[in-house]
């Protein structure tokens, strides 16, 4: 099953669990609430558990579910990022919802199943949806998930590499069950955000 | 991992409560007193205004804050010293504004009656597999945890509490589907999983005025403390509120035909109840009963090929439940909701010779407060439950759905709940949203505008375990409650 393998991932470089709170926004640790957008099924909480725990383990008492996950990532310039993970419910009959779920989201990731060419289709209606109503400075990734499924794959790499580019956004694709590129994804969305002004 | 750490917002321990009113309580704390008294009888004093109370309380809780910091008693004081200040002191001014300002508008006195409304159409036909609830996750009868939980939200006036009912509903939901998760091997639950159910609790648990309830969250809990985890919950439950209003057939996976008469038959029971307790004579009630829906049915609908009877007994893909229930072998023309069946139990009783006999076993019934001692709390206690799990299961039953006026009126489904609840339900976060202290106790001996809250019903502070809590609480809070509850 997706994220629950038990492949430890390579994520020693750089999380660390600080356990601040709300008054850690200044120029060297700040905040940032990150919303995944993306068909269900496709991943999207398997991703992020593989950011947060690196791996699942399923007797931990800690987890309440992974609908909304946390997770502080230290910058080579030492400055920290805490994303807020908010994770949104995929099915078609919720997609009118996810406004109230994104505003105020300075990233998002979509994400999209690499065998599944609807979910690339409800990918890039999530883009537009989000160029059109969210905030204009969110940083936005495309994401083809299940990449360790490469022999069913169905949407290729360039024709999403492609996509991305027209619309600025950033690509990777990434597996949740054997780690790969996750921590990479999320690094990058940490870089190119904003860094708010030193205060 | 973080995430649980800060995610009721800066929750409290029971003590800071009582350290607030404590510090509140010294000289030195005179002028904020002032300041705080002053600004409550200002503010009660204008006409509500929805968006202008909102701003000037969340105003007036920053400005105070910043307060604090600089002056005796909480001068010098931790961060985390000054935040349960902080929290004191919304927990005191909304307490004494809540009258004031909740449900205060009547469009929000409208939102409310036509979302209970809708709520409690849908809650007889809806299906978990309407809302894409996969069956592995499905567990309605463990779902009554989280919805009794979202129910004791009328029972507080403080935002804080308010949003902690809410949060302690999706933390109960979240352990649910982990252990499911892990049972059937799946993934672990993310939103594709916990939104559907919540919306599912929701509807089931139909909590009265929800929607003032929520606007009261937004408006009043201070906006620096609705962030994070406790803010994406929050957002959850707007979510499932804003989904509930706009369902239609399509968003239920149903042809819309086929919803409308669904909505249209539930009405009709609903409309069917009232008729029944207004009339005693059982089968003349059935009668006018369908005359009446008929009528109805006519009004609404002049499709005449769905006359009432085929509608109610041929009915079987229609309501489920009715193939579900017989009676001497023939289907039941439709179900009876328990307080349907208890307005007859009860025009039943009142013609009944040995009404004494019936009520022998119920030695607490006509019992007074003061004739209690403590030694009567272990047995009230038993019966109390020994009576929760009956309806509980006799409405489990019966197929419908328990909340009624026992439910609403009290807390005591949650009872049922006590020794069986997940134990994470139970930790301290909970405790501590549910920790209930005497609301005036600043005020107790000489500020004479407290008097109009249980200033003599003084609780000690306790744990949400506490197999007493419950009972005392329910004196304690039951002055809190909306009217409407």
């Amino acid at each position: 099953m997706g994220c629950s393998s038990s492949l430890p991932a390579s994520n020693a470089g750089g999380l660390s669990n600080a356990n601040n709170v709300s008054s850690d926004t200044d120029s060297k640790n700040f905040r940032v609430k990150l919303v995944l957008l993306g068909d269900s099924g496709v991943g999207k909480s398997c991703i992020v558990l593989r950011f947060v725990r690196g791996q699942f383990d399923p007797t931990s008492k800690v987890t309440v579910g992974a609908s909304f996950l946390s997770q502080t990532l230290a910058l080579e310039d030492s400055t920290t990022v805490k994303f807020e993970i908010w994770d949104t419910a995929g099915q078609e009959r919720y997609a009118a919802l996810a406004p109230l779920y994104y505003r105020g989201a300075g990233a998002a990731i979509v994400v999209y199943d690499i065998t599944s060419p609807e979910s690339f289709n409800k990918a890039q209606y999530w883009v537009k949806e989000l160029q059109k109503h969210g905030s204009p400075d969110m940083i936005m990734a495309l994401v083809g998930n299940k990449a360790d499924l490469h022999e069913n794959r169905t949407v290729s790499s360039q024709e999403a590499q492609e996509y991305a580019e027209r619309n600025s956004m950033f690509f990777i694709e990434t597996s949740a069950k054997t780690a790969d590129n996750i921590n990479q994804l999320f690094e990058e969305i940490a870089k190119r955000l904003p860094k708010p002004a030193s205060s | 991992m973080e995430g649980g750490g800060d995610s009721f917002g800066s929750s409290t321990a029971p003590l800071a409560w009582h350290d607030f009113l404590e510090r509140m309580r010294q000289p030195s704390a005179a002028e904020f007193v002032k300041s705080i008294k002053s600004f409550i009888v200002t503010f009660s004093n204008r006409a509500p205004d929805p968006e202008k109370d909102s701003a000037a309380v969340q105003e007036f809780l920053e400005n105070m804050e910043g307060a604090f910091r600089a002056h005796t008693p909480w001068a010098g004081s931790s961060e985390e010293e000054l935040e349960s200040a902080g929290e004191g002191l919304e927990k005191y001014v909304m307490t004494k504004l809540f009258n004031r300002v909740f449900a205060s508008v009547p469009e929000d006195v409208k939102s409310d009656e036509e979302l209970f409304e809708k709520m409690s159409l849908l809650q007889q036909f809806i299906r978990p597999e309407n809302l894409d609830i996969k069956p592995e996750y499905q567990n309605e009868t463990s779902w009554l945890l989280a919805q009794k939980e979202l129910q004791k939200i009328n029972m507080y006036k403080a935002p804080r509490d308010k949003l902690a009912c809410v949060l302690n509903c999706c933390k109960v939901i979240n352990n649910l589907l982990l252990n499911a998760s892990v049972v059937s091997n799946e993934n672990p639950p993310g939103a594709d999983e916990f939104l559907p159910v919540l919306i599912y609790v929701t509807i089931k648990a139909n909590p009265p005025q929800l929607h003032s309830n929520l606007l009261y969250i937004q408006r009043y809990r201070r906006q620096t403390r609705l962030v994070s985890e406790a803010q994406y919950f929050f957002t959850n439950i707007l979510s499932a509120e804003s989904f509930i209003w706009n369902i239609d057939g399509e968003s239920l996976s149903m042809n819309e035909l086929d919803f409308q008469r669904k909505m249209d038959s539930a009405r009709e029971r609903l409309l069917g109840l009232s008729a029944d307790s207004e009339n005693q004579d059982n089968q003349a009630n059935l009668d006018a009963q369908d005359r009446k829906s008929e009528n109805l049915k006519a009004n609404r609908n002049s499709d005449a090929r769905l006359s009432m009877k085929d509608h109610v007994q041929g009915s079987g893909q229609d309501m489920r439940r009715d193939s579900d229930v017989t009676v001497d072998g023939k289907p039941v023309e439709r179900v009876q909701s328990i307080s349907d069946i208890e307005k007859k139990g009860a025009a039943e009783l009142l013609n009944d010779d040995e009404l004494n006999k019936k009520f022998q076993e119920y030695p607490f019934l006509f019992a007074r407060a003061g004739d209690l001692t403590i030694a009567d709390v272990e047995s009230l206690l038993n019966s109390y439950k020994q009576l929760v799990l009956r309806y509980v299961a006799l409405a489990q039953g019966m197929g419908v759905s328990p909340e009624t006026t026992l439910a609403q009126s009290s807390q005591p489904p949650s009872d049922l709940v006590g020794s069986e609840e997940p134990e994470n339900v139970n930790d301290n976060e909970k405790s501590e949203g549910i920790s209930k202290t005497s609301d005036d106790v600043i005020s107790e001996n000489d500020r004479p505008e407290a008097l109009d809250i249980k200033t003599s019903e003084k609780m000690t502070q306790k744990t949400a375990v506490d197999p007493n809590d419950d009972l005392e609480a329910l004196k304690d809070e039951a002055p809190c409650q909306p009217e409407n509850a």
